[in-house]
């Protein structure tokens, strides 16, 4: 059974179909990259991965459960457990410190343990950023924080949306670095990106446009390993 | 960590990290504290301040002769009437033209010792006569002779033509006395020069004649007007009249004033729960992203509650005792400057303040929490 199965979903707004009839299987420790034109529905189809949205039309099944007619009560508890959150625009809360950030999601999710969320830091080579503002920490930390505050509750699935959009050269690097470690982990990560570099270092890469899947090409060379370089 | 330490140093960061737009919200819930407890202060303290001021505030009730003068024994007579409890003082007065300098001013013969039960409000620079042999002068007429306290002053009386020696010159009779102390009261009491009755008896070779006796009463004045009809019924050479003035704006006064607080404080409060709800409502616009942000993290619509709710709380609750510091200087500086009195610190006020600024600032950010559970985290994250 594969983690994620997407069945004949739609997404309709008005006569806009922001996804027409996509299917699509991830098995679990997958890597898969996303890739479309602006409009394609790339976020519309994250969103209903990630439980914050309903499809219009079809049937999502994540770990074998439908998802697709949950209340929004249950939504907010499945991807509190399950799913893990990167966005484009970093989205901190900026009144917490970046380990305060990362402890937000242990909160929602079980108990905040803040050794664990130093080592979460850790991982993302922010552990001496811990005390820090975000407005007092660069754009690539602050995605990095992102990144820990997304890994901090082992998570069956890591969806980011665009997470290197806003970043410069080097801190893509360190972000994709970043992804290469949690695949080696076991994480399965979905990436939505229009950079083709970003996405040509995963195993698998879907290509969105109208709404529809319209190609899908496999990584050939992929070995897991960290070759990413620019 | 506990779940709940988490909690508190979110909304406490919260707080402190962003109290530039707090404080907006704070100020609004201070200032309507700060009134609410000041004006409950004054709504209980002041009447009773008052009423006690009121009470004091010269007779309540007067014995005029119901013809030409009366005795001291006529005064016990009436007194017997009112029962010993409610006797704050009772003073008799009797009024006679002297000469001071060779230049005529009304003296009063009193006991000083009750003056000062019944005219409370008597301002004495220096000390109240104690015994006889000194006196009390009125502050301008300590201005006019340029006499101040321990100077002394001969008074001069001439006795009234008895037709018994037509040929012979009346002689002065004099008296000489010190200055025990000057009074102010910015009224007409200033003019007159207060003598002990017996000093002026002795002066005037007269004695047992009283014009006037003041009386102190602590009754209602349903009781006071019963006392009033008795005393000029029973004893007939007494007039017993109430002094109107002040027994019946003591209690108009106070039920008008009281109203009027009420209703200043209802409104107060209302004004504040505006005004908080609002900043609520722009700190729950502020921060959607936020909002969407947690929601997506995992957090549940009663997560989001609690912590805006906490906060707002929290805001109540700091709001609520700086309102009651600030509030109990308000009531101090109201009562001291518009009615002289100074109030009593009621410990009861700074807990009920803390509780009705906690539960008006819940009250008003219910609205603005409810609209923030409505945010959805797909259409908050979606961009910029
Ligand atoms: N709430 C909505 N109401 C109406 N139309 C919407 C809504 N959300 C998305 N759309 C439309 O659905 C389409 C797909 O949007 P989506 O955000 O998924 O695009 P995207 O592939 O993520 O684009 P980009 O690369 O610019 O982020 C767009 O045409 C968009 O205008
Ligand atoms: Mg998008």
């Amino acid at each position: 059974m594969s983690l994620l199965e997407l069945k004949n979903i739609y997404k309709i707004y008005g006569d806009l179909h922001a996804l027409d009839d996509v299917n699509l299987k991830v098995e679990k420790g997958e890597w898969l990259s996303i890739m479309g034109p602006s409009g394609s529905g790339k976020s519309t189809m994250m969103n209903i991965i990630g439980c914050m949205d309903k499809p219009s039309k079809g049937e999502v099944l994540l770990d074998g459960v439908d998802i697709s007619k949950e209340s929004s009560k249950n939504l907010t508890t499945i991807r509190r457990d399950k799913i893990g959150l990167i966005f484009q625009q970093f989205h901190l809360v900026g009144y917490l410190t970046a380990i305060e950030n990362v402890m937000l999601a242990q909160y929602y999710h079980s108990v905040p343990d803040e050794k664990e969320a130093l080592e979460a830091l850790d991982r993302v080579g922010l552990a001496d950023r811990a005390k820090h503002l975000p407005s007092q920490l660069s754009g690539g930390e602050q995605q990095r924080v992102c990144v820990a505050r997304a890994l901090i509750n082992y998570p069956e699935i890591i969806l980011a949306d665009e997470p290197t959009g806003n970043l410069d050269d080097a801190n893509e690097k360190i972000v994709v670095d970043l992804f290469h470690k949690l695949h080696n982990e076991g994480t399965t990560l979905i990436v939505v990106t229009h950079d083709p570099e970003v996405a040509e270092v995963a195993q698998r890469t879907v290509f969105l446009r109208n709404g529809k899947l319209h190609k899908e090409t496999i990584n050939e060379n992929f070995t897991g390993e960290i070759k990413f370089d620019k | 960590m506990k779940k709940r330490q988490m909690y508190f140093r979110m909304i406490t960061a919260s707080l402190i990290r962003r109290r530039s737009r707090m404080l907006v919200a704070l100020l609004s819930i201070a200032i309507g504290a700060t009134i609410l407890s000041g004006l409950v202060t004054i709504y209980y303290d002041v009447p009773r301040q008052m009423g006690a001021q009121f009470r004091n505030y010269g007779a309540n009730m007067i014995f005029t002769p119901s013809d030409g003068s009366f005795t001291q024994a006529d005064i016990e007579d009436g007194r017997s009437y009112i029962e010993s409890a409610d006797i704050v003082g009772v003073t008799p007065y009797r009024y006679e033209s002297v000469r001071i300098h060779e230049l005529p001013v009304m003296a009063a013969g009193t006991d000083l010792t009750q003056a000062k039960l019944t005219s409370p409000y008597w301002s004495v620079e220096g000390e109240y006569p104690s015994g006889t042999g000194s006196l009390l002068l009125g502050a301008s007429l300590s201005e006019q002779f340029r006499l101040f306290v321990g100077d002394t002053v001969t008074v001069s009386y001439t006795p009234e033509f008895d037709g018994r020696s037509e040929d012979e010159t009346i002689l002065d009779n004099t008296i000489d006395l010190t200055v025990a102390g000057v009074l102010e009261t910015g009224g007409p009491e200033e003019d007159y020069v207060y003598l002990q009755l017996s000093d002026l008896e002795q002066l005037t070779g007269k004695s047992g004649e009283i014009d006037l006796a003041e009386l102190s009463i602590s009754a209602n004045s349903d009781k006071l007007r019963s006392y009033a009809e008795k005393i000029s019924s029973s004893v007939q050479a007494l007039d017993a009249r109430l002094v109107k003035r002040v027994t019946e704006s003591e209690t108009t006064v106070l039920t008008k004033l009281q109203a009027l607080v009420l209703l200043v404080t209802v409104v107060v409060l209302a004004l504040t729960m505006i005004c908080v709800a609002t900043t609520m409502t722009a700190v729950v616009t502020e921060r959607r992203r936020e909002i969407g942000l947690r929601k997506a993290i995992g957090a549940s619509n009663g997560g989001i509650i609690k912590e805006f709710m906490g906060e707002g709380m929290l805001l109540g609750g700091l709001g609520g005792i700086i309102g009651s510091v600030l509030g109990f200087i308000f009531a101090q500086q109201v009562s001291v400057h518009v009615f002289s009195s100074s109030i009593t610190f009621m410990p009861l006020i700074v807990p009920v303040t803390i509780l009705v600024s906690v539960a008006v600032t819940g009250v008003s950010c219910l609205l603005p929490i409810r609209s923030a559970t409505q945010i959805d985290p797909a259409l908050v994250l979606k961009g910029e």
